[in-house]
């Protein structure tokens, strides 16, 4: 199982919304816990007399960079897809100041304002509704702003990129640095708060290990191994799990029927990449609608998020199940290939054949069906009476009459300019 | 023998997805919560010493809250009637399949026996509106005379309560087009729901008809001047605990019921699978969960059971939960039953 689990499919947007209320429940439950409900404890920061909020902010913030750093170089997240807000430098410096400025004058952040408010405090509601009012006055003036809020554009950045330095030294780093804050944050508390160190605290004077000095190390050692441990995006090597792709091509599970895109294309699905890996010139002169063009020299991780459902195809079978095999090593979990490729499309898809005038009903239905698809794709169907004739002698029951054939082609995508000659070549490659 | 599949998009085969709006919904949690008021005051009746002369929350307020919240509920259910002119016509039949024709006129017993139940002990609750209306105290004295016709009340609105509860579900449940509705478990489930936001109502009317001193001083002024204006006696805030312990049951059974309900789903034909994802994990998941199972019946458990153990104070929050909770099973049912289809099969 790989996470980030929404990313890969494990439930729904439906369910991401429940894994989301039950995640902001608990993260409200335990802000309201550490007392942050309260306005005075988070003005106290700004009076070092007690530093409470940096510290549980500080703590959480390098838990999950040492979890996910962790998590990802063991193989068990993907980096690449976990959201990151791309980076606006002047906007957000501007925006920050703003958001500073309610801080200050409110007592809260947002988060806190929610469980100020959710406690019963009227300053929290008050905030809460302010916050309200901004994003609705954000949303009516964004058309006035909108170029501003678009400049000094940077993409995603994290910090490994930005500096230069590797990732894991930067996770040491950032947790040292925690480290040294809160033993800071303690002495500042004793000194302008006049709070002793706690007991169990880190700079309390005793040499014992207790649970805050226990985890305090146990983030360093993690940090001190992620150091050392090289990157956590996977890169261009892959391994394979041979048993596991035998399985899924011994069991066809890796295909995709001619006639089943055929479907997926008229139903308008937009939750695969239909992927062309022939060469330019040959997509150029064909390829089926909605394909986009990765020639097989060029593919490589990047071309597609991990969690996309990759659909290969090129003329034959061969030069798609190399592609499906490469990404299969590379983590790309739904990655599958059009069986027979583009020649099984064209004998399918763009121009089926007739069947024997007697022929059971039931392949004179499928045809007529076949031939409405055939004809949405712009091909015809091969030496056919049109659809509507096709009639059945007297001998056969009559054909149903209220049979709609396709739900009628009403997605947008575009019937090849360039249909390719009637006559296709033989050239069948196996998979 | 060939079999053919037919698309079906003709309404009259399969009616539009959502001829139910806001009423149904609206009236079902109503109908509902008056079902289990009507319980909780014929069980308190029932059971309270006779002559017994005290203002209680379950026999007199309950009902008098149930009258006005069942008219709420009749309305949404007027206002969703095609034929509004033709309502009387409900009256001249009655037709023991249709669960239509039983609950317009469980409906028309409904009142009648509420209004008894409230008369009861009318006078000790509003001693000025009895001053007023000696009619009252004359109503009230009589029957509190005659034990055994309080104790018919009070059978009656338990017998008039349970059908009213039951029959909400077994309404839904007869529409065999919808197989998401199509459980027995349905009645007792709405039964029960009714139950426990009747008895969270009356908790949260006992709690803000006491004297707070963290309350909001607009609130405390509102409540005080409307109880000068009855000369109402506080009522028996004794009764707190056996509500809270009550609403913690029906909660717990209704819990019980949802599953039994998703399980039967789950274990029967794939439109019934499919009629039962929808709630857990299609397009009503989200509301299904955070509204119906988290909000609506876990938290105000933890709550409660935390009320009862004297650990946090006993405030509106768990029946505001309870309340949303209920109207949101009823909508999330209507919505998501209306939605679900026998011809998933033929798509298939």
């Amino acid at each position: 199982m790989m996470a980030p689990f929404y990313k890969f499919g494990l439930f729904s947007e439906e369910m991401s919304l429940v894994v989301a209320f039950v995640t902001g429940i608990g993260f409200g439950f335990f802000l309201e816990r550490a007392g942050f409900g309260n306005a005075r404890m988070l003005a106290a920061q700004f009076y070092f007399r007690d530093l409470r909020v940096l510290k549980v902010m500080f703590t959480a913030i390098i838990t999950a960079m040492v979890g996910l750093f962790m998590l990802s170089r063991l193989g068990y997240v993907d980096l690449s897809l976990v959201y990151l807000t791309p980076t606006f430098l002047v906007p957000q410096i501007v925006g920050g100041l703003i958001l500073g400025v309610g801080f200050i004058i409110g007592g809260y952040c947002p988060g806190t304002s929610c469980v100020s408010a959710a406690t019963g405090r009227l300053d929290g509601m008050v905030y809460l509704a302010g916050m309200i009012g901004g994003l609705v006055g954000f949303a009516e003036l964004y058309p006035l702003i909108e170029k501003f809020t678009k400049i000094t554009a940077l993409g995603k950045v994290t910090l490994p990129q930005f500096t230069g330095i590797p990732y894991g030294v930067l996770v040491f780093a950032v947790v040292l640095m925690a480290l040294c804050a809160f033993m800071a944050a303690e002495w500042a508390e004793q000194k302008f708060g006049g709070k002793a160190p706690g007991k169990g605290a880190l700079l309390e004077p005793v040499l014992k290990l207790t649970p805050v000095r226990g985890f305090a190390l146990a983030l360093l050692g993690l940090s001190f191994i992620a150091a050392f441990a090289g990157s956590p995006y996977r890169g261009h090597a892959a391994s394979i799990d041979t048993r596991e792709l035998a399985l899924s091509a011994g069991t066809k599970a890796d295909h995709v029927s001619c006639t089943e895109l055929a479907d997926w294309l008229i139903e308008g699905r937009n939750d695969f990449l239909l992927v062309d890996v022939r060469d330019a010139k040959d997509f150029a002169e064909y390829h089926i609608p909605g394909a986009m063009n990765v020639p097989l020299a060029t593919l490589s991780a990047d071309f597609a998020a991990r969690n996309e459902k990759v659909v290969f195809y090129s003329d034959g079978g061969i030069h798609s199940a190399q592609a499906w095999l490469l990404l299969k090593a590379l983590g790309f979990k739904s990655s599958y290939m059009l069986f027979g490729g583009l020649e099984e499309w064209k004998d399918t898809v763009l121009f089926p054949k007739t069947p024997a005038a007697n022929a059971p009903t039931k392949e004179q239905v499928d045809f007529a069906r076949r031939a409405a698809v055939a004809k949405h794709f712009g091909g015809t169907p091969m030496e056919a009476m049109p659809a509507a004739a096709v009639s059945t002698p007297s001998a056969q029951p009559k054909p149903v009459p209220a049979l709609t054939p396709v739900p009628a082609p009403v997605v947008p995508a575009p019937a090849p300019a360039n249909a390719p000659a009637a006559a296709p070549k033989k050239r069948k490659e196996g998979c | 023998m060939t079999e053919y599949t037919v698309f079906r998009d003709n309404p009259g085969i399969d009616p539009a997805l959502h001829a139910w709006g806001w009423e149904i919904p609206i009236y079902l949690f109503l109908g509902g919560l008056v079902a289990g008021l009507m319980i909780i005051a014929g069980v308190r009746i029932v059971a309270s010493r006779p002559r017994e002369r005290q203002a209680m929350v379950c026999c007199t307020i309950g009902p008098l809250v149930g009258l006005a919240l069942l008219s709420l509920g009749m309305l949404a259910l007027f206002l969703d009637l095609s034929h509004k002119i033709q309502v009387w016509r409900l009256y001249l039949t009655f037709q023991p399949s249709s669960p239509m024709s039983w609950g317009s006129w469980i409906l028309l017993l409904v009142y009648p026996a509420l209004l008894a139940n409230a008369l009861v002990h009318l006078p000790e609750t509003a001693p000025a509106l009895a001053r007023r209306v000696p009619l009252l105290v004359t109503i009230s004295d009589f029957l509190l005379a005659r034990s055994r016709i309080v104790a018919g009340i009070g059978l009656a609105n338990i017998i008039l309560g349970v059908s009213l509860g039951i029959y909400t579900g077994i309404l839904l449940g007869s529409l065999g087009a919808r197989p998401l509705w199509s459980s027995a478990v349905l009645g007792p489930l709405f039964l029960f729901s009714g139950l426990s936001t009747a008895a969270t109502l009356l908790h949260a009317i006992l709690i803000m008809g006491m004297r707070d001193e963290e309350r909001p001083a607009f609130a405390d002024f509102l409540i005080s001047s409307l109880s000068r204006l009855t000369e109402a006696r506080a009522p028996d805030a004794s009764i707190k605990p056996a509500l809270t312990i009550a609403d913690n049951s029906f909660l717990t059974i209704e819990l019980g019921l949802l599953g039994l309900l998703l399980l039967g789903h789950l274990s029967s034909t794939e439109a019934h699978q499919q009629a039962a994802a929808l709630l857990t994990v299609g397009p009503w998941a989200a509301p299904f969960w955070v509204f119906v199972i988290i909000l609506g019946i876990l938290v105000p458990l933890f709550l409660q059971t935390l009320e009862l153990r004297n650990l946090i104070r006993h405030t509106l929050a768990p029946s505001l939960l309870v309340l949303l909770g209920g109207l949101a099973l009823r909508f999330i049912l209507v919505g998501a039953g209306q939605a679900s289809h026998w011809s998933v099969l033929v798509s298939n």
